[in-house]
């Protein structure tokens, strides 16, 4: 299997078998949170994208050339969380002043990222992480692709949630299961649809 | 600008600080870890052969397995050793001993972090006691048309035990083979 | 008096999970036994106490420009000392709980509770909002992981709590299963509020 190969794999993988948040519960407040509209479902999503795959370059550098050079993998949960919170800060301030058009629609997700366990979640999990050899450990493009391929599966689930719940508007529903409630179990059924999914060994 | 120095030296005391007291409990719980680890892995190995000692090898490719003999008569009883192989969320590491013939005495999970209520239940004994002699012909998940029966919705954690297993033994059975030749 | 008032404001009134809808991972990851529920709640509440206590007492040399990286560093520190003992002496707890151990950093209670309270009050209020916090988060985990774990193994805390030939709903150990149960739980908390 050639790098391709590889790649479609991990893609599956991100996206359907083990999604990052029916299947890992990765990033389940902005999923819950801001997936009443479509539009800012989008928004979010793409700003995800972003910082996934920027944090999961950085932090791969970061835990190979400093922390597991000098033998401080002790530090690895802050020194992770602080670029994280730097690298949005950082892509903040520079959407804000290259392309205000995009800082319109993306600017309010950013800071919400920093504290969206979903950023931490692969960037940690990288660091585990091998190819579907088994030996293999994931190399910087690995770790790089496996970020945006990540953020592509929470992306999914989070419009396909908007969607729903867009539609559910309608629906006249018990006072008290209006809101979370409905989200909570509409997420279930859709995690028991991507249960269809693993397994899958591709 | 005297203002943001001001700032960033202040968030680098915050860090300095934080580094100095995690390198501290680092040091504290770093041996406890190693030394419970280490722990744990001779008392299990005593309880997949008991009444044995244990002296340690090495294959050529480096893994390391154990030479169990009777402590009095010096005659091998069997041999003790490590499987590795990444199942499907976690590295599953599972601790076997076989008997001189290497037909397996017992097993154990050491290592998993597979899904709750599936592939968590192989450290179970209702799974990892239909293992004991089995050997490498018929160590397979039923799927591939070996002894194992799966665990339900877990056939992946299941062949993967199963087949790191069958390897391992392979691997120590051939590295004894040309020992003896030479 | 105020104590007992910030102390039992978390537990019912603005309990984190049901009322605020605050960390959402872990209440829905962890909460496939209660061992690790409690095992989850007792080390975010450990955090947060701690946190709670120093955020408080240098709330005044930090500058507000960079408070929220301050409490960052803080929060992360006391999450890794957690990590580590946790791992030296309570390995099997530690193993099944995994990645979240480290997102205990992200767990917006943790820094939400440093930014709304611990930075304006002092001390003695930030611990007593910080143990009823934690306690509140402690508790909706163990009242979502109960009827999973009953439901879907047929113990409870690991002993055998249903008849032996209960065939274990399988659904309510799995992830579709945690989203379901807390999805009427809180159902369930709106009905009550209603009713009153």
């Amino acid at each position: 299997m050639g790098y391709f190969g590889e790649l479609f794999v991990m893609a599956m993988t991100a996206i359907f078998i083990q999604n990052f948040v029916l299947s890992r519960f990765l990033g389940l407040c902005p999923y819950l949170g801001v997936s009443k509209k479509l539009d800012s479902a989008l928004g979010m999503g793409m700003a995800v994208i972003f910082v996934m795959t920027l944090a999961s370059a950085i932090t791969f550098l970061i835990n190979k050339y400093l922390l597991l050079q000098f033998g401080l993998m002790y530090l690895q949960t802050i020194a992770f969380i602080l670029t994280i919170a730097a690298l949005v800060q950082f892509v903040e301030m520079v959407i804000q002043k290259n392309a205000p058009a995009l800082y319109k629609s993306l600017g309010v997700f950013l800071p919400l990222i920093t504290t969206n366990c979903a950023v931490l979640g692969v960037a940690i999990i990288n660091t585990t992480a091998f190819r579907s050899d088994g030996i293999t450990p994931y190399n910087f493009l690995d770790s790089t692709l496996n970020g945006f391929f990540s953020g592509v599966g929470f992306t999914f689930v989070l419009l396909a949630m908007a969607g729903i719940r867009q539609r559910l508007e309608k629906v006249d529903l018990p006072k008290s299961m209006r809101g979370m409630p409905i989200a909570l179990v509409l997420a279930g059924i859709m995690a028991l649809a991507f249960y269809g999914f693993m397994g899958f060994k591709i | 600008m005297k203002y943001y120095i001001k700032l960033a030296l202040i968030l680098f005391i915050f860090c300095a600080v934080a580094s100095g007291i995690l390198a501290y409990v680092n040091t504290l719980t770093a041996s406890v870890i190693a030394e419970r680890k280490a722990q744990e892995e001779i008392s299990t190995r005593e309880e997949l052969i008991p009444g044995a000692v244990f002296t340690e090898a090495k294959t050529a490719d480096g893994t390391s397995y154990f030479v169990a003999n009777n402590p009095e008569t010096k005659e091998v009883l069997g041999y003790s050793f490590i499987s590795e192989e990444i199942g499907y969320s976690s590295t599953l590491r599972t601790m076997v001993g076989v008997d001189k013939d290497f037909n397996v005495l017992a097993i154990r999970v050491i290592d998993q972090a597979e899904t709750p209520g599936l592939g968590a239940n192989c450290v179970l004994e209702s799974f990892t006691h239909q293992f004991t002699g089995m050997n490498k012909d018929n160590l397979k998940v039923d799927k591939d048309g070996g002894a194992v029966k799966s665990l339900s919705g877990a056939t992946i954690t299941s062949r993967a035990i199963a087949n790191s297993i069958r390897n391992s033994i392979l691997a120590v059975q051939s590295e004894l083979a040309t020992g003896v030749s030479q | 008096m105020s104590f007992i008032k910030e102390l039992s404001k978390g537990i019912i009134k603005d309990n984190p999970t049901f009322v605020l809808v605050l960390g959402m991972c872990p209440t829905l990851a962890v909460t496939t036994s209660v061992v690790n529920a409690l095992g989850m709640g007792l080390a975010a509440t450990f955090v947060l106490i701690c946190s709670n206590i120093i955020i408080s007492l240098i709330k005044n040399i930090t500058p507000s420009k960079i408070r929220i990286p301050v409490y960052i560093v803080v929060i992360a520190a006391f999450v890794s000392i957690v990590d580590m003992v946790m791992s030296a002496y309570l390995p099997a707890l530690h193993k099944s709980l995994g990645l979240f151990i480290p997102l205990i950093v992200v767990n917006c209670i943790i820094l939400g509770r440093a930014e709304a309270f611990a930075s304006k009050n002092n001390v003695f209020l930030s611990i007593a909002d910080a143990i009823g916090m934690g306690l509140g988060f402690t508790l909706s985990l163990s009242v979502v992981a109960t009827i999973r774990e009953i439901l879907g193994a047929g113990t409870w805390l690991g002993m055998r709590v249903v008849a032996s030939n209960y065939d274990p709903m399988l659904i309510a150990i799995l992830a579709p299963g945690a989203f379901i149960t807390l999805g009427f739980l809180m159902a369930l908390m709106n009905m009550l509020k209603e009713k009153k």
